[in-house]
């Protein structure tokens, strides 16, 4: 059947060719000197005016959002790449005492370095934390480098984290750096290690940011990523938390809010300001530099995002749109949380739901058609605990969580990040596999006593 | 060496695009027809007693439809009263082939049949209509008056629903493109698998969580007489691009068309966010948003020699309205005297009823 359907036809307007042609000088809207740089169709800006615009975007940010306090401590953390680089210049230029409108927080910067999974040897790692030191050691901000290989120690380890000087050398673990190496090799995809680092990146963020007092963490996600991650999330099911990988604050997280204040700009814009700024951004390579465009699910949306832009110039903030009209419903405290990217759980859908459906289809490929829709067996598993069940004994290191009972605790596009691992046995952090091994335990008490409960 | 089916001792001979097991011709079936059964009883399609118009193009999904239906039906026992309903938007060659189809699958589920045409109800053929528009906005006027004509068919049989072909894959196809559309009502709704409560005539979807390639997998081994030419006047290249990014994504990851409708179910919009509210339009009575219906508007444009009426923005179409020079008559009397026409089509038509 023809799929168009009643209205669908407000189809986004193709790349005009407008009355400029190319090399020929435009004004600058704002001043009428002749422009440097054409930011959306028929905006045109001389130097001067775009840092202006720049400036004022930045700041006008964090003013209408009033969410960061004066002299308040805040963590930014810094890739060395584009974004990066125009976040940490908005925010010394911010700061400085000719600014209008002043900043008043206190940045912090941190850079994490992931080249374990980049394959990198120790040589090249190094090589790039230098590069990065130098950056920062620069800007006059305390700053320091922490490896991806810290998220697998237990949290406590990290109340450590001071700001550093000068960067001598990565101190990473053997063991740390074996264990991270082994839950790698598990996952199968691209598209699922990449949802794997983004996790891990952004739990060690936040308890980096925890241990370290601040309440606050600032990225540089500029809009253009944020549309692609939008589209992304939304083919890997998770819809439901856009508001929180896409907004101005990511607030999933009770005690720390992770801001986005370059949310306003384009990739071109911050690739822009740099250059007229003469700011050089690292180009250092990632999990997908050089990869085909269909080796994972957001490299294809990156390429078919960035395809729809050339040809229709609104590609991106129509997607930028429609994502700021979406929220999360029932955010209280009591909400059950995904044990690994800690949004709210999106499982508990009707009967009738995507979700329902494919949990039968899976029942359906099932030798006995008997079993129980939901996928948790717990037939046959000797529970190692000694029966308090609340996790008071210390008999937890045996608790063999299988990939299905960690299932039953994640959200769904979490499970779908360990749908392509060979095994999730104590290949996760060790912080992950507890707090999930304690949401079970609590779910199998609430099963226990369900039906004693009355409704709320 | 041979692969065993999953299920039974047999010997497998597909496996199934949506789960990758491996399983033979009937226990394929079995699962197929299993999850609509499900997909219906979990959603609450029907009750007992209904007549429920089917809506038949011709092509895989709806033959697939016409025949899962008839089974479950049977199977089952839903009792319902199943009607096929087809809309021949006179499109010489395409069209005409396709009705063949339709009339060969009344035959052979033993369903009556009811066809209405784009001519009767609106006065022009989609033959006429591309003649008049060029082939750009073509689909437009082809999907909204298609909608149209699919309920007015309903109304006139008194059916208590409607059901559409529309799968899986349409669906996720749905959701990217009113994410790129920024047309959050459209998206707000389209995951819903029932649609047009007050007023309208409920619409609904059991293919709503059935995979494309399994719809092709079934009818293929169920030997079904589908008419799979694609429409002659091909849909816009922009859903096109939707359409190669999932196929693309499935290719990588076969859940994400599931998992893209699980991302629309989940989706909350903003309370402050104000949403269009559905009124009914006040030439023929339509549900609509706007004061004037869509298919009100691309009329009157082809009748007032004005193609492009309806196409851009509303504001346009305002300002033609206050100058004058558009709907300067109370009623569409083409809309009708057709609907009269119609009435006398029901009587004359009974060889296309066929009960
Ligand atoms: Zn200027
Ligand atoms: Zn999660
Ligand atoms: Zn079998
Ligand atoms: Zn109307």
């Amino acid at each position: 059947m023809c799929s168009v359907q009643d209205g669908e036809d407000v189809i986004p307007e193709r790349k005009k060719t407008g009355k400029f042609t190319e090399g020929e000088r435009r004004p600058c809207m704002k001043c009428g000197e002749s422009a440097a740089v054409i930011i959306r169709v028929n905006d045109a800006f001389c130097r001067g005016c775009f840092l202006t615009y720049c400036t004022h975007k930045f700041r006008s940010a964090f003013g209408k959002s009033k969410l960061i306090r004066d002299g308040e401590k805040v963590l930014v953390a810094f890739s060395g790449g584009q974004s990066s680089t125009a976040l940490l210049h908005l925010i010394q230029e911010g700061l400085s005492e000719r600014a209008q409108k002043k900043l008043r927080f206190i940045p912090s910067f941190v850079f994490i370095d992931e080249g374990a999974v980049l394959n990198q040897t120790q040589e090249e790692r190094s090589e790039t934390c230098q590069q990065v030191a130098a950056l920062l050691q620069q800007s006059g901000f305390p700053w320091n480098i922490i490896s991806l290989e810290k998220i697998m120690q237990e949290s406590n380890s990290l109340e450590k984290f001071e700001l550093s000087e000068q960067f001598e050398s990565l101190h990473v673990s053997e063991k740390d750096q074996e264990e991270l190496k082994s839950l790698w090799n598990s996952v199968k995809t691209l598209s699922a290690k990449e949802e794997m680092i983004r996790t891990l990146r952004s739990r060690l963020l936040v308890s980096i940011a925890t241990a370290g007092g601040y309440s606050k963490v600032l990225v540089g996600d500029t809009g253009t990523k944020l549309s692609i991650r939008l589209l992304s999330d939304v083919a890997q099911g998770r819809g439901m938390h856009l508001p929180f990988e896409t907004g101005f604050a990511d607030c999933r997280h009770p005690e720390m809010k992770i801001v986005r204040p370059v949310r306003d700009f384009t990739a071109k814009e911050v690739a822009m300001y740099n250059a007229f700024h003469n700011l050089q951004p690292l180009v250092l390579p990632a999990l997908t530099t050089k990869a085909a465009s269909n080796a994972s699910i957001e490299r294809l949306t990156e390429t078919f995002v960035t395809g729809l832009q050339a040809d229709f110039p609104s590609t991106v903030s129509t997607i930028f749109r429609t994502g700021e009209k979406l929220s999360v419903e029932d955010m209280d405290s009591e909400v059950d949380r995904c044990q690994f990217c800690q949004a709210p759980l999106d499982t508990n859908v009707p009967a009738s739901s995507a979700l329902n459906a494919t949990l039968f289809s899976q029942s359906l490929s099932q030798k006995s058609s008997t079993s129980t829709i939901g996928g948790a067996s717990n037939c046959d598993k000797t529970d190692s605990c000694c029966g308090e069940g609340d996790g008071s004994c210390q008999t937890q290191k045996d608790f063999r969580l299988t990939k299905e009972d960690l299932a039953d605790v994640l959200c769904y596009g979490c499970r779908l990040v360990i749908k392509d691992m060979n095994s999730v046995d104590d290949l996760l952090p060790a912080n992950v596999l507890q707090s999930a091994a304690a949401a079970v335990r609590r779910k199998k008490m609430k099963d226990e006593i369900q039906d004693f409960l009355l409704p709320s | 060496m041979p692969v065993k089916c999953g299920l039974c001792e047999k010997k497998a001979i597909l496996k199934r695009p949506k789960t990758g097991d491996a399983l033979c011709k009937d226990c394929f079936f079995w699962a197929f027809e299993e999850e609509v059964h499900k997909t219906i009883i979990d959603a609450n399609l029907f009750s007992p007693g209904e007549v429920v118009a089917i809506g038949a193009s011709g092509g895989k999904d709806s033959t697939v439809l016409a025949y899962t239906l008839k089974t479950l039906n049977e199977r089952y026992d839903y009792k319902l009263d199943l009607i096929l309903l087809s809309v021949d938007e006179g499109i010489t060659g395409y069209r005409d082939d396709s009705l063949e189809t339709v009339k060969r699958n009344q035959q052979q589920y033993e369903l009556p049949l009811k066809i209405i045409s784009y001519k009767e109800l609106y006065g022009w053929t989609m033959d006429d209509i591309v003649k008049q528009v060029g082939l750009k906005n073509n689909c437009t006027f082809c999907g909204v008056f298609r909608r149209q004509a699919l309920d007015r068919g309903a109304m006139l049989l008194k059916v208590d629903k409607i059901v559409t072909g529309h799968n899986a894959d349409d669906i996720a196809e749905t959701v990217i493109m009113n994410i790129l559309r920024g047309d959050i009502a459209r998206l707000k709704r389209c995951t819903a698998i029932t649609t047009g409560a007050d007023g309208a005539l409920p619409r609904c979807k059991p293919f709503k969580y059935t995979y494309e390639k399994e719809i092709v997998m079934y009818a293929y081994f169920k030997k079904l007489d589908y008419f799979s030419t694609e429409c002659i006047y091909s849909p816009n290249a922009y859903r096109g691009h939707a359409r190669t990014y999932i196929k693309d994504l499935e290719a990588i990851r076969p859940s994400s068309i599931i998992d893209i409708i699980h991302s629309g179910e989940c989706m909350a919009v903003k309370k402050e966010v104000k949403l269009p509210v559905q009124g009914t339009c006040s030439r023929c009575g339509y549900i609509s948003s706007q004061e004037v219906c869509k298919a009100c508007v691309l009329l009157e444009g082809l009748n007032k020699g004005l193609p492009k009426l309806g196409i851009g923005k509303p504001h346009k179409v305002k300002k033609l309205e206050a100058q004058g020079k558009i709907f300067t008559d109370t009623k569409n009397p083409k809309f009708v005297e057709n609907r009269d026409a119609d009435k006398g089509s029901m009587a004359n038509n009974a060889a296309a009823l066929d009960f």
